[in-house]
């Protein structure tokens, strides 16, 4: 019973305390409030001492004019000069287009694609990974070779580079951005033969086909 | 409150009143032959047969002589200062070659200095601008007299000869720069702040445990005990500050220039972080463009800003003008 009163009272100091509280920061609130404007509207159209004084000083000198500034027109050329790299890189944009986020069949991490360099065999694999990086924007694919898991970078934009294919697609939209977790056993893609010998037989269906629809109309 | 009378200043000083000067000489002995002090007349006049009428040798100390000996490593043309923007990359046939990307704004041509008035040849280069009020008043003085506006950086660059020298108040575009040409890059470093031995001089620091008691990184003995001087030698590398000191890169090839940007790309890496303040000059020890592109440039300099000469003598006119009426502002006051 004594024990429970005690904490009863307890309690009310308690409220007490954190009613004045309140009313403490109210206060200092409104003392603010009241002091700022007329301070405000005194200050805004006075210089201050400094720059009195700094005002001075330059009006005691010839001050010229300045030389035309690259700065004002081009703050950060960083972006142009990219831009104007892969231009140079991929003038029909086929290579900008084929990895941009705006376009729906883009490639997109989880597919397997096939790029072909000048140097030698076509490497194919799965999308693993992109580095977006203007010029420098680049692709991770993780194939087989020889039964060994591979993995290589292919800058995008690189002149070696002379073709990327999409050979198969995701059915499903990857929910990560790297597929890093491709690399252990459970995930692992493996040899991507099959996809790949799959896409050539359909391509070359397709291409036989347009031949045949092409020779029809010369016939006609 | 009064202002607190100073106590001590009306105290004559002990050694004032009762020392001579020459009690106040210090003992131990410094005053004499051995210490290179004598009140005899000098011996002889030694320039008196080092003229080069002599048939001596030339000498091989000296201003003259520092100056041939670097001549054939000081550049022929002045460098640049530029700000660093970045890097990027751009393909060069097959290969990819990595570029930083360096901004020249508003680089002019402030002073030169001569071997007569100053012991060299140089050409002070300014970068960029600087509201007047954030500039001193000598500087002021300094800009008004070249007709320029008031600069946020300057810089000298040192060159083989009278050759080397730029009008006044001429600006230098990228193109000043060959194509191709190879150019040594000066900059400060990141600063790293205070580090430790281990990242600063690259110490192997201690093990990682049988009995090491929190001392893995630290850099352990600095010398020798008793017997070897007990002391610390000077020079020894120890923690402090690292970074933020100037390094070189040397031999940077020049890949692009584009006046409309402003930019001159160089092959590699270079010191300090994006917006640092970078000179570029011309390779000491690679061949200058060779003689027709600088002809060019120079050209080109004269073509694009005619009539520098009078300009400068203008705001020379202009100054000693403003210069009266400060002076005479000064004596109203």
């Amino acid at each position: 019973m004594n024990a429970a009163v005690a904490r009863q009272s307890m309690g009310c100091l308690k409220a007490a305390l954190r009613r004045t509280r309140y009313q403490k920061t109210w206060q200092r609130c409104l003392a603010t409030e009241a002091a700022s404007p007329s301070t405000a509207s005194i200050t805004k159209n006075a210089y201050s001492q400094r720059q009195h004084m700094d005002k001075q000083k330059v009006s005691k000198f010839q001050i010229w004019p300045q030389v035309p500034s690259p700065r004002a027109t081009h703050p950060d050329p960083m972006p142009t000069l990219k831009q104007q790299e892969i231009a140079r890189l991929d003038p029909t944009g086929a290579r900008t287009r084929l990895f941009s986020r705006d376009h729906a069949d883009s490639a997109k991490v989880g597919d397997v694609l096939m790029v072909t360099t000048k140097a030698g065999e076509p490497f194919s694999g799965a999308f693993i990974q992109m580095r977006r990086r203007g010029v420098d924007t680049a692709i991770l694919l993780r194939g087989q070779l020889m039964k060994t898991g591979v993995e290589t970078w292919f800058k995008i934009y690189s002149p070696t580079v002379t073709g990327i294919d999409i050979i198969w697609r995701k059915p499903k939209r990857a929910r990560r951005a790297r597929l890093t977790f491709m690399r252990k056993p459970k995930h692992d893609m493996g040899s991507v033969d099959n996809l790949v010998s799959a896409w050539k037989k359909e391509r070359y269906a397709l291409r036989s086909k347009a031949k045949q629809g092409g020779g029809k109309q010369i016939r006609r | 409150m009064p202002p607190r009378i100073p106590i001590r200043v009306a105290l004559p000083r002990f050694a004032a009143i009762n020392c001579s000067p020459s009690l106040l000489l210090p003992h131990i002995p410094q005053r004499g032959i051995k210490y290179g002090w004598s009140t005899a007349p000098p011996r002889s006049k030694h320039k008196r047969f080092n003229q080069p009428s002599a048939g001596l040798p030339a000498l091989t100390t000296g201003p003259a002589a520092a100056l041939k000996r670097r001549e054939n490593t000081t550049p022929l043309r002045t460098g640049v200062l530029a700000i660093k923007k970045g890097m990027t990359s751009i393909f060069q046939g097959k290969t990819r070659v990595v570029c930083t990307v360096l901004q020249m704004d508003q680089v002019q041509v402030i002073a030169n200095k001569t071997r007569e008035k100053h012991g060299y040849w140089a050409v002070q280069i300014g970068l960029g601008a600087r509201q007047g009020r954030n500039v001193t008043s000598p500087m002021l003085g300094y800009y008004e007299a070249k007709g320029i506006a008031p600069k946020a950086e300057l810089a000298e660059f040192k060159v083989r000869d009278q050759e080397g020298l730029l009008p006044v108040g001429a600006q230098l575009l990228p193109d000043w720069f060959q194509l191709g040409q190879h150019v040594d890059v000066r900059a400060r470093s990141r600063g790293m702040g205070f580090a430790g031995g281990m990242k600063r001089h690259g110490f192997a620091g201690q093990e990682a445990s049988h009995g090491n008691s929190k001392n893995h990184r630290t850099i352990g003995s600095t010398g020798p005990s008793q017997g070897g001087g007990s002391r610390v030698i000077p020079g020894k590398k120890m923690p402090g500050r690292m970074g933020n000191e100037f390094r070189t890169v040397q031999n940077l090839k020049v890949l692009k220039v584009d006046n409309e940007l402003g930019v001159v790309l160089v092959s590699g890496p270079i010191p300090g972080p994006k917006g640092r303040i970078v000179r570029l000059q011309d390779s000491k020890k690679r061949k200058a463009p060779a003689l027709p592109y600088r002809v060019k440039a120079l050209e080109q300099l004269d073509e694009r800003q005619p009539g520098l000469q009078e300009k400068l003598e203008q705001a020379r006119l202009r100054h000693l003008e403003m210069q009266a009426q400060r002076q005479a502002h000064v004596a109203e006051v």
